[in-house]
């Protein structure tokens, strides 16, 4: 999972069948960002999350530790950046496109 | 007052007994045993009505206040009664002998026995009395209460039965919860309504920015309640929440995700705007692209969940290839329903699809919410107070527009 995060700009995590994990991949097509998906069956699903709660600790810092209950989550240029309410939130404040540029995810 | 034989009866059994209570101490019996052993008694000793005439013949000379038999008043019975039982036949009474002892030996006891009698027989028909009026009343009130529910029922029923038609009824609350969303979203299209004639107030006015500001950051923080009480409602109600059916009907034609489209509000927001400065501008243009593509992604997770969900439902577990079972594959299909709606499946993606679905909803709010902040950062205070304004205008004149249409004449059809 961690190669996958490293080698690709983008990639989004999330459970099989999972809708949101949908909503996420579908804005950043929209986008012109081409995500590589992670997808988990249940019984798989928990170690995600407890890795990704890991490398959120790590990100942060051993701060301020966001809680991640909740997959789908999306890596940027081998860093996390949230759930799908951060994506949306950070894509209407219009900050999405720059971060998404300055991974090589987008080109203009 | 109606004292018939019955009540004649009754009464010189509780005599009787009163007195037989209170000169023959052994015998102990409580209240609710005296009937049935003054019966007895009566039946083994005399019959009253035969009686009656001997004892007034043989009491003509002592009594005064002896009257006819069929026409008696209560007292005067008693009296007669009580002057009578000293000379009942020996047969039957447990201690004939002491009877005669005390009729001659102290008339003084007696008369007071026999007084005491009297009041205790009295003060038993005034306490049943008593008893049976509360139950009379109390009976009334229940009358009155059944009533009352019944009532509130059929109007519960009368309101509900739109609300029926329209939700799934996954919980048994699933009504009291939608009743109190439904009154709680009452007082906030109220709130929204003075806001908005505030704010037009206040333009018109020409308030200073600082009055605006507090007018904008309350009608921000409204749209947040909103917000917040459709993400409370949701967790039990979420099929409710959807289906809009707590908008007017016009407002539902527009419906997307239990709400307007966030582009919609941003379009409303924006057509009151022709102040704005360049940079604005390609912010606002912006921002409703973002909103635009937000909302897409959005509405493509949806149909994502609508096609899992009925893959779920119609997919045959057995996959045997040809299965021609009519019954068989209803039964299935009906497992699968039961199991949507009881929520529990061994199914991973039927749960996560479900659990989605409440948060699908609460997406799309943010996502409005989002918006609607973004927009109101890009504009200034003055700006943002006309934007709020447009919005209560639109939503108001929507409504109004649905009144309208509900009151339109019919072409009979």
């Amino acid at each position: 999972m961690r190669r996958m995060v490293a080698e690709n700009p983008v990639v989004v995590m999330g459970r099989r069948g999972c809708c949101m994990c949908h909503v996420a991949r579908r804005l950043l097509l929209g986008l012109g960002v081409n995500p590589t998906v992670c997808e988990f069956g249940d019984e798989a699903a928990g170690e995600a999350v407890a890795l990704v709660e890991e490398v959120a600790v790590v990100e942060a810092g051993g701060g301020d530790v966001r809680r991640l209950a909740m997959l789908p989550v999306v890596f940027v240029g081998g860093r996390l950046l949230g759930g799908l309410d951060r994506l949306v939130a950070v894509h209407i404040t219009g900050e999405l496109v720059p971060i998404l540029k300055e991974a090589g995810a987008l080109w203009l | 007052m109606n004292f018939g034989k019955d009540q004649l009866q009754q009464d010189m059994m509780e005599l009787y007994v009163g007195y037989l209570e209170n000169n023959i101490p052994h015998l102990e019996h409580s209240r609710s045993s005296t009937s049935s052993f003054a019966t007895s008694r009566r039946m083994g000793i005399y019959e009253p009505n035969h009686q009656i005439g001997m004892w007034e013949d043989s009491f003509k000379a002592d009594s005064s206040q002896i009257t006819c038999a069929s026409t008696i008043v209560e007292t005067d019975m008693k009296l007669d009664y009580m002057a009578e039982l000293e000379d009942i036949p020996r047969k039957g009474l447990g201690q004939p002998k002491k009877y005669d002892q005390e009729t001659s030996h102290s008339s003084d006891k007696v008369l007071r026995r026999l007084a005491q009698n009297r009041e205790a027989a009295r003060k038993s028909r005034l306490r049943k009395k008593a008893y049976v009026q509360q139950l009379e009343s109390s009976r009334l009130k229940l009358a009155q209460l059944e009533q009352e529910l019944e009532q509130a029922r059929q109007q519960a029923v009368y309101i509900g039965g739109h609300l029926r038609e329209t939700n799934l009824g996954l919980s048994g609350s699933v009504n009291s919860g939608i009743a109190a969303f439904e009154m709680e979203y009452g007082h906030w299209v109220e709130e929204q309504n003075r806001q908005t004639s505030d704010l037009r107030t206040a333009l018109q006015a020409h308030a200073s920015d600082v009055e605006l500001h507090m007018l904008v950051e309350n009608g921000i923080r409204h749209y947040d309640n909103l917000f917040r009480i459709k993400a409370i409602t949701a967790k039990s109600d979420v099929f409710y929440l959807i289906s809009g059916m707590w908008r007017t009907p016009t407002e539902r034609f527009f419906l997307w995700i239990g709400g307007f489209r966030p582009s919609e509000l941003l379009k409303v927001v924006s057509s009151q705007l022709d102040t704005l400065t360049e940079q604005q501008k390609s912010a606002v243009s912006g921002l409703r692209q973002s909103s635009q593509q937000a909302e897409d992604a959005l509405s493509q997770g949806l149909e994502r969940l609508q096609e899992t969900l009925s893959e779920t439902l119609t997919c045959d577990p057995s996959g045997t290839p040809g299965v021609t079972n009519y019954m068989e594959q209803m039964a299935n299909a009906m497992g699968k329903l039961e199991a949507l709606v009881s929520f529990v499946t061994q199914d991973g993606c039927l749960i996560a699809s479900m659990v989605m679905n409440m948060h699908l909803p609460h997406k799309a709010d943010l996502l409005r919410q989002q918006a609607l902040r973004q927009m109101y950062s890009i504009l200034t205070t003055h700006q943002a107070a006309r934007g709020l304004l447009a919005l209560g205008d639109y939503f108001q004149r929507l409504r109004a527009l649905s009144s309208l249409w509900a009151a339109r004449p019919h072409e009979p059809t």
